[in-house]
């Protein structure tokens, strides 16, 4: 099989996550760690990412339904999701949350709810892009890497 | 060098090389050759966090251990194992990261304590300055702010 070609369409791809604003230079730090040893380790721990975060999903959304709001409680939920959003680079997620935090401090629930909807369509949608770009990066192989003196 | 995947369009060299040139800048800030062997504890709630910042200070040479909440970060501490560096979050559960802090300032530990959260607003950074951390850092942690930290507990 060529593998040029899909290492080709793997940069493009890759390129792309950076071009559309889904992942930032903190996706570059996870790349630098992963080397021979650990081949699919970025792939291992947005994976370890997507498994919590879910739990943390989940807990903001039953917290959603229940008034009045627990702007406290909602608040350190996203504290915890927009802290291991921004570990992963996830430019646009970790976005969304700063924007829900603020709404939290000012007390907007119309506005933590449009939020929530908002960062819930991009969470999918990075999860839905990493998903192909890490099944591309998969069959194309690993790629020779530098890794850090240990 | 920074790994970046092939490509094979001509018209990419340019941003290539640029991209090369940063990388190698960005090197000369970030890599460290460690002397002595140093020890960090990370307190952090969320495992992808935990995880990344106890293997980017593996990377480096550094031991680490992890807790996820603050209660056993002070257990750890006052069973008298000691660190070079503590890396701890301001929201965790069981204690939180203000009082865990303060606590663990009171046990007479003055070792460099990173705050390293979420948070990014001026009343959490004074906040957990005032508890006693020296440094307060966005999430996430990345060599930029942490190798010159370890340079200096490494005495370089």
């Amino acid at each position: 099989m060529e593998r040029n070609p899909m290492r080709r369409q793997l940069a493009i791809m890759r390129q792309s996550l950076f071009d559309q604003g889904h992942v930032d230079e903190q996706f570059v730090q996870l790349e630098e760690l992963q080397d021979d040893a650990n081949p699919n380790f970025v792939e291992e721990v947005v994976t370890l990412y997507y498994r919590d975060s879910a739990r943390i999903i989940l807990n903001i959304e039953q917290a959603l339904e229940r008034k009045p709001f627990d702007f406290r409680k909602l608040d350190a939920y996203m504290h915890q999701f927009k802290g291991s959003s921004s570990s992963i680079g996830a430019k646009k997620v970790k976005a969304e949350s700063t924007l829900f935090r603020e709404y939290c401090k000012s007390g907007n629930g119309e506005g933590c709810m449009r939020s929530f909807h908002q960062l819930k369509k991009e969470y999918a949608t990075l999860r839905k892009k990493l998903g192909a770009y890490f099944q591309l990066a998969r069959q194309a192989g690993p790629v020779e890497t530098a890794s850090r003196p240990k | 060098m920074t790994p970046t995947l092939p490509s094979g369009d001509q018209a990419s060299d340019q941003d290539n090389w640029d991209n090369g040139r940063l990388a190698h800048k960005r090197q000369l800030l970030t890599e460290i050759i460690l002397r002595n062997r140093l020890t960090a504890l990370v307190v952090d709630g969320d495992t992808t966090c935990r995880v990344l910042e106890q293997l980017l200070l593996h990377s480096y040479g550094v031991q680490t251990q992890g807790v996820d909440n603050g209660r056993d970060a002070i257990a750890l501490i006052a069973s008298g194992v000691k660190f070079n560096l503590i890396i701890i979050d301001m929201i965790l559960s069981v204690l939180n990261g203000l009082e865990a802090t303060r606590q663990i300032r009171d046990m007479g530990v003055h070792c460099k304590m990173l705050g390293v959260t979420a948070c990014s607003g001026e009343s959490e950074r004074q906040a957990f300055l005032a508890a006693g951390v020296d440094v307060f850092i966005e999430k996430p942690l990345d060599p930029e702010h942490l190798v010159p930290i370890l340079r200096e507990l490494d005495g370089q």
